[in-house]
């Protein structure tokens, strides 16, 4: 009994930690940001990357051709290179190769610099004779190294130097043939001289760990049998249908005995005949009804033949081969909460145990077919995992003419002639060798990587540098009262409309905070039949806000709904019976060709036909005037344990406590609009990706509409008054919804403006549907579609019809590119094109005594600009592995994800159309605090003080009184050099931008800097 | 220009006209200069556009003449002995609407698909076959001899075939590519021998000596022993192209290719082909009983596996995929009945529905939230079915061959394509045991 118990728990221990490497993404309806890796947190980046690309078979970092494009396109420069070797040799005593004549550092350079292919033995023949490789010198060596090889050889012995790039014996030799007769001796030496040593020298034989799967070993053994390939479909068939969320007309029988029993019961019926390989399947599962998946394991573990101190691994590798869909029955089992219609009762175990009866049986017909006769005992599995053990090839590293090329290679990017090739002993020759090698192509992408995001880190920096000399003395003159003041989200795609707002003039303050405006909420608007939460993921609301018509429209607002509901019953049956063999045999010929118009219009006409269905659909909304019921209600009657509105000191401390965050606690303009946001848009498994994610994935109007109502109750300013937050009685807030993909605006609330700011209220409004125009047409630069020569009208209408238009797999381009994260006043960054690439939150150290503030600004933005920033570095790096590939063979499944073609596993991540124009580097945190503060606040907070030590962002302290930039580097900060000190400057946004399509380096735009600001400098 | 010479060109210009825009296309493309997106998209848009223009203005005239049909002698391909293939194109009351519908929906694909694949690597891929896919439908819709009508059925098959295989890098794709490409020319079979006995029963393929000229009630010309021979044969041909029982197994695979191919293909027009060649030999059919009672029976089978089937695929696009199967078996049917008008009403209404249902797929859950929003609740799907009736052991055991697909795979695997790999394994095996034998024959002799 007891050691049963031991063994149960063991399993969970095992199941827990396994379950920690699957994709944390939850159904597809909610899409929520996170970081891909987030399992491995607890590690360096650096290191965290390289483990889980062993792990999962993934890719660590861009590849290394794509890096060196980068260095020949200049996006890294040499002196990156240069640089982050040295950081790399910090501390580490010097080495040299070679007999002292190569320093280690300088061949870890030029491996760097230079690509050296590594071939196989068959390449390397078919290389030495179609092509001159050996009789030719590389071409990109320089100069000088060139001609040592050539007066090298001519000397007839090697010339001991210091360093390879110094001349000796500075022979010039002006005769064309006689060169290139030099060169071909001078290589052919040094190829013999390679091909000699390395005969000589014989590294030891690696041998690889076998895999603890059958499957991979089976694979490894017999390449044309694969488990895998017979099981998948049939489980994932298995899943999908257990977690189907309302596709399927018929739902799988007995789902609330959870997936194993259900599969058990149905695969174990006696009819209809099986596949090749499963004919044993339904005996088997015979035998499991009844039991506990727990149980079943076991059995299967100890079938399956696998020793008990591999169970684990066993167990995590099992998981891990269909870790789509395992991820999402764990997400079921973790967060019933959040599934879509039903919570079927999942458990990882269950499926676990599933695939062990199935993997068993696959492996007992691939044990048949493979000629293993079972010696009678029951479990033979053992004895046949042990034999494909002992069938497992070893690995075969490079043979000698592989091993010779390289080395041929990189003795001429470092200078070594062939005389001095040969004057190695084994030894050396050894170590030179491997010293190659462990330099491995992981190593120098990890370095080029390094040298990718300090080029950017520079660039920001700098650029920040460079705008705050201009800035500063500025700021200590009083402006006179600003119009208006605009609250945004954080998001990176509000920095360019709040560029386009400041550009109108100084009188626009703009402010940046979490897009849920310090409301977390469920809420339900007029037209949801259901709440839904709208705050960050880590928060459970405690409050539900709805949003009801007033008294004098309820009756036209009942009517509206029983005829928008009769219209939803008849769409949706005649959409579902469409399908069905009767019905669908009526309504193809009756409908079918009515069906034409929507077909037509939709694709040739996305704009008109979408303005056409929205006013139909409609149905007279715009008629109802609502209120949200933020006040606390007398009857709660919400089963989800919520209560009704939030009472006065609640909505009150919320107020404060954005608005302090902020830093607006003086100085309020007549009118603040409040703007949160969303996306809509079709043909877009992924849309509420593009929602906010201080939102849960939802949309940020009720909660900016929400805040705007309470900072306008007159009893809640007497509350914060007395609390010293005085907002003066002439400032009205406007709630707002800012639509990212259509770039259009609503506002809300408008009947309610007191006459004195009607006006301003209607001049706000223009103002905000010119910056919308503006915006889209900065937008439009990315999208290749949109012609270059656009009006910025022309960009608008260009942006909406992108928003409806099913064929359009591109919407919008979601939080691609962002790089940059700035915590701090406005007023610092205030004129600086980000280029729509930089979180920008606002926060006022001077308001701040002893970063509380601050701290509870990280801990809200850190981990949710990381989780955005490291999502789109991992979609990017390994499009297959951690993304979800292209989006167009994507099927929906299930309602819960989406699946490659019929029968996939599901894919996770983003789609390779929302991160194709990204640039994978960790997130710049730029942060206007001392180091110590920020030490501080980052230390009291578990989930930020993982991401800064282990460097999964990049963090940057902003003096804010002295300027200085110091950089987060192993516990300290390191100051930053500037590399350059202008700017370039424009007048306007549009003018930096305008006819560029990639990437743009930070530029000072004149119209957006704020009040009798001069500005010195280059005009661009 | 007299009213014959007018149609006639007419009908070559809409075989002309996407023909012409394949060639533009297709040829940079083989010396790897391939068009910019935007004028593929325009070359490809702009032949079915003109074909579909020209289909309306043939419409128009037709429709003035009362559909008297009118046939267009555009020479001959080959002649082999006696015997001659003439290419012959027909414009009559089923051609014509339909060329028009063809082409109209081939340039409405045309659109979507130029915004849908913009920066795909295989973009011009995807332009050549639709345009070889369009050529090779009106060619076979226009067709009036079985010939030509075997020509363009075997365009719409191979670029069917390649575009679900158009993601090159993924096996699964491959896979059913090759699934699809192998149903396909097992049931060619079938036509190509209807071709053979039509030649030997009247010396030449053209339509016109197999049954009068006026669709749909023509007499059948040729004896019913023959008229039973090329309608089974024909049936058996678009068993595989409408994916009937037991050839279904490749159109939910079908769905790994890009979302417009699927719809234009799965929902509109290849799944139909089989249809449209039995409507065009209705009179064959007519005088045979024995195939269109064949043809009710596969079309009945494939209609219940389908939609019971259908009810519990889980994705998207195989539910759609089963639907599709649903509707062109019943179409199936109606043909057999020896209905004509119904179901050429019912292909052009299902094709519309479907490639506009298959279009939306990827918005499904927007659609779904509005659904919901609306009628304020998650909807009842499917609603009555006969299935309700069964008491629940049936129900598990009809859940469970549901969700197997009828076994139709199994069952081919195991009982046709197992032993039929094992025989042709035990074949290459006797093979090389004969060779080694002879060549130690060989040797011992000539020592």
């Amino acid at each position: 009994m007891n050691a049963s118990t031991d063994h149960s728990t063991d399993l969970e221990r095992m199941l827990a930690d396994a379950a920690h490497y699957l994709p944390a993404q939850g159904p597809i309806g909610v899409f929520i940001h996170h970081n891909t890796l987030h399992a491995f947190e607890d590690r360096p980046f650096e290191q965290a990357v390289i483990d889980a690309a062993r792990m999962l078979k993934t890719e660590p970092f861009l590849s290394e051709t794509r890096y060196r494009e980068e260095l020949a396109r200049g996006r890294i420069r040499r002196a990156d290179i240069d640089a982050v070797l040295a950081a790399e040799a910090a501390g580490r005593p010097e080495t040299t190769l070679a007999d002292r004549r190569v320093p280690l550092m300088e061949l870890h350079r030029a491996l760097l610099l230079h690509a050296v292919r590594q071939e196989s033995d068959a390449a390397v023949r078919w290389t030495l004779t179609e092509s001159d490789a050996i009789e030719r010198l590389r071409p990109d060596l320089a100069p000088e190294s060139r001609r040592r090889f050539l007066t090298a050889d001519r000397a007839g012995a090697s010339i001991r130097r210091d360093g390879p790039t110094v001349i000796d014996g500075p022979t010039v030799i002006d005769d064309d043939t006689a060169e290139v007769d030099d060169e071909r001796l001078a290589c052919r030496a040094l190829w013999h001289a390679c091909v000699e040593v390395m005969a000589r020298a014989r590294p030891s034989i690696l041998h690889p760990r076998p895999p603890v799967r059958h499957r991979d070993l089976i694979v490894a053994v017999a390449p044309m049998l694969d488990t895998d390939a017979l099981v998948h479909p049939l489980l994932i068939r298995l899943c999908a249908a257990f977690l189907d969320q309302g596709v399927a007309a018929w739902t799988m029988p007995g789902r609330e005995s959870g997936l194993f029993q259900s599969s058990a019961r149905l695969l174990s019926g006696r009819l209809g005949p099986t596949a090749a390989w499963s004919r044993s399947l339904p005996a088997a599962m015979r035998d499991v009804l009844g039991m506990t998946a727990e149980a079943c394991v076991e059995r299967e573990l100890a079938n399956l033949g696998v020793p008990r101190p591999e169970w684990a691994a066993f167990v995590t590798e099992s998981l891990l081969a269909l870790r789509g869909w395992a991820g999402m029955i764990r997400q079921f089992e973790e967060r019933p909460d959040r599934a879509p219609v039903d919570a079927v009762p999942a458990r990882l175990v269950d499926f676990l145990a599933l695939r062990l009866v199935c993997d068993r049986i696959a492996t007992e017909w691939c044990g048949r077919r493979m000629g293993f006769r079972p010696n009678g005992t029951d479990p033979w599995l053992g004895g046949f995992r042990s034999e494909l053990l002992d069938r497992f090839p070893p690995h075969r590293g490079p043979g000698t003419l592989a091993r010779a090329f390289r080395l041929h290679q990189v003795a001429q990017l470092v200078g070594l002639v062939a005389g001095d090739i040969q004057s190695l002993d084994e030894n050396e020759v050894l170590r030179l060798e491997h010293a190659i090698t462990s330099f491995d192509a992981t190593t120098r992408r990890r370095l080029f990587h390094l040298a990718y995001e300090r080029r950017h880190r520079i660039e920001i920096l700098d650029a920040l540098a460079a705008n705050e000399s201009v800035v500063r003395p500025a700021s200590v003159e009083p402006a006179a009262r600003p119009t208006v003041q605009w609250i945004f989200c954080i998001d990176e795609r509000c920095e360019s409309f709040r560029r386009h707002v400041e550009e109108l003039g100084a009188a626009h303050e703009t402010f940046g905070t979490a897009g849920f405006f310090g409301v977390p909420m469920y809420y339900r608007g007029l037209d949801d039949w259901h709440a839904t939460p709208l705050c960050p993921i880590v928060v459970r609301p405690r409050h539900t806000v709805l949003e009801l018509p007033l008294e004098e429209v309820a009756g036209l607002h009942a009517m509206r709904r029983s005829l928008r509901r009769r219209y939803g019953q008849i769409t949706g049956s005649v959409t579902a019976g469409s399908r069905t063999l009767l019905r669908g045999g009526l309504f193809a010929p009756l409908l079918g060709a009515v069906a034409a118009i929507p077909l037509v219009a939709r694709v040739a006409f996305p704009r008109l036909a979408a303005r056409i269905g929205r006013t139909a659909s409609d149905l007279g909304r715009h008629r109802i005037r609502t209120r949200l019921a933020v006040e606390r209600q007398a009857d709660p009657g919400f089963v989800s344990g919520t209560q009704a509105g939030f009472d006065l000191a609640e909505m009150a401390s919320i107020v404060r406590r954005v608005l302090e965050d902020i830093g607006l606690t003086s100085g309020f303009a007549r009118l603040v609009a409040v703007v949160g946001h969303g996306s809509s848009s079709r043909n877009n498994p992924h849309e509420s990706a593009y929602d906010c994610g201080a939102c849960g994935g939802g949309r940020g109007g009720p909660n900016a509409r929400a805040f705007s109502m309470m900072a306008n109750d007159p009893r809640i300013r007497e509350l914060l008054a007395a609390g010293g937050l005085v907002i003066p009685a002439d400032t009205w807030f406007v709630g707002g919804q800012l639509d990212t993909c259509a770039s259009s605006l609503t506002w809300h609330d408008l009947d309610l403006v007191p006459a004195g700011h009607a006006g301003d209220v209607a001049r706000m409004r223009d103002c905000a549907e010119r910056v919308a125009t503006f915006d889209a047409h900065e937008r439009c630069r990315r999208f290749e579609t949109a012609p270059p020569g656009m009006t910025a009208v022309e960009a608008r209408a260009h942006v909406e019809a992108r928003s409806v238009d099913l064929a359009q797999v591109r919407p919008e381009l979601g939080h691609a590119t962002n790089a940059v994260c700035v915590i701090g006043r406005r007023q610092r960054t205030r004129g600086l094109f980000l280029d729509r690439r930089a979180f920008l939150v606002s926060y006022d150290p001077t308001t701040d005594s002893g970063g509380t503030i601050l701290a509870r600004t990280l801990a809200a933005v850190g981990p949710v600009g990381a989780g955005i920033n490291l999502e789109y570095y991992f979609s990017l790096v390994d499009r297959l592995g951690y993304g979800a590939g292209t989006k167009l063979p994507h099927n929906i499944t299930g309602l819960v994800g989406v699946m490659d073609g019929h029968a996939s596993d599901l894919r996770t991540g983003l789609p390779l159309q929302m991160v194709e124009i990204h640039e994978p580097v960790r997130l710049l945190v730029v942060i206007d605090a001392a180091p110590e503060t920020i030490l501080t606040a980052a230390g009291s907070l578990p989930a930020v003080k993982r991401l800064v030590e282990n460097h999964w962002i990049q963090l940057v302290s902003w003096h804010p009184t002295t300027g200085r930039l110091s950089v987060y580097s192993n516990g300290g900060f390191v100051p930053h050099v500037p590399e350059r000190r202008d700017l370039p400057v424009v007048d306007r946004s549009i003018v930096w931008y305008a006819g560029h399509r990639s990437h743009l380096p930070p530029a000072r735009v004149l119209a957006a800097m704020g009040p009798s600001r001069h500005a010195p400098g280059v005009r661009a | 220009m007299t009213g014959h010479d007018f149609v006639s060109t007419l009908i070559v210009l809409q075989l002309a006209a996407p023909a012409a825009s394949l060639v533009v296309i297709g040829l940079p493309a083989l010396f790897d200069r391939n068009l910019s997106e935007t004028a593929t998209r325009r070359v490809v848009g702009g032949g079915f556009g003109v074909g579909f223009m020209a289909g309306l203005c043939m419409f128009a005239v037709l429709a003035s003449r009362r559909f008297a049909p009118e046939i267009v002698h555009a020479g001959t391909w080959f002649r082999v002995g006696h015997h001659e293939a003439t290419i012959h194109l027909v414009a009559d009351a089923l051609s014509v609407p339909y060329v028009c519908f063809s082409s109209g929906l081939c340039w409405l694909i045309n659109a979507f698909a130029g915004k849908y694949m913009h920066r795909e690597p295989g973009f011009t891929r995807f332009f050549v076959l639709l345009a070889v896919f369009g050529t090779g439908m009106n060619l076979m819709v226009l067709a009036d001899s079985i010939d030509v009508l075997f020509a363009g059925w075997e365009c719409v098959g191979i670029s069917s075939a390649l575009l679900i295989g158009f993601f090159l890098e993924r096996t699964n794709a491959i896979r059913a590519a090759l699934r699809g490409y192998v149903t396909y020319r097992i049931c060619d079979v079938g036509l190509l021998a209807a071709s053979v006995v039509v030649h030997r029963a009247v010396g030449t393929g053209d339509f016109d000596r197999l049954f009068g000229p006026e669709w749909p009630h023509a007499p059948c010309l040729v004896s019913s022993t023959t008229a039973s021979i090329v309608s089974l044969l024909i049936v058996f041909a678009a068993m595989g192209k409408t994916a009937q029982v037991p050839f279904s197994g490749w159109l939910p695979r079908a769905m790994e290719g890009p979302t417009p191919s699927s719809a234009i293909f799965y929902g509109a027009l290849s799944i139909h082909a089989g249809a449209y060649v039995l409507l065009r030999c209705g009179p064959l059919l007519d005088a045979s009983p024995v195939a269109s009672t064949c043809l009710i029976l596969i079309g009945a089978a494939s209609a219940a596996h389908a939609s019971v089937v259908g009810r519990v695929q889980t994705d998207l696009k195989s539910m759609l995929a089963y639907a599709s199967m649903t509707q062109a078996s019943l179409i199936l049917v109606e043909i057999g009945l020896g209905w004509r008008v119904i179901p050429l009403v019912h292909v052009v209404g299902h094709a519309i529905l479907r490639s506009l249902q298959i279009l939306r797929s990827p918005s499904a859950l927007h659609d779904r939230h509005e659904l919901e929003a609306a009628i304020g609740g998650h909807p009842q799907l499917g609603g009555w079915s006969p299935l309700a009736w069964l008491p629940s052991g049936a129900r598990e055991a009809a859940y469970r061959i549901a969700l197997e697909r009828g076994y139709e795979e199994m069952a081919v695997g195991r009982f046709v394509v197992g032993p039929l790999t094992r025989l042709l394994e035990r074949a290459a095996e006797a093979e090389s045991r004969w060779v080694a034998w002879l060549a130690g024959e060989r040797k011992g002799t000539r020592m």
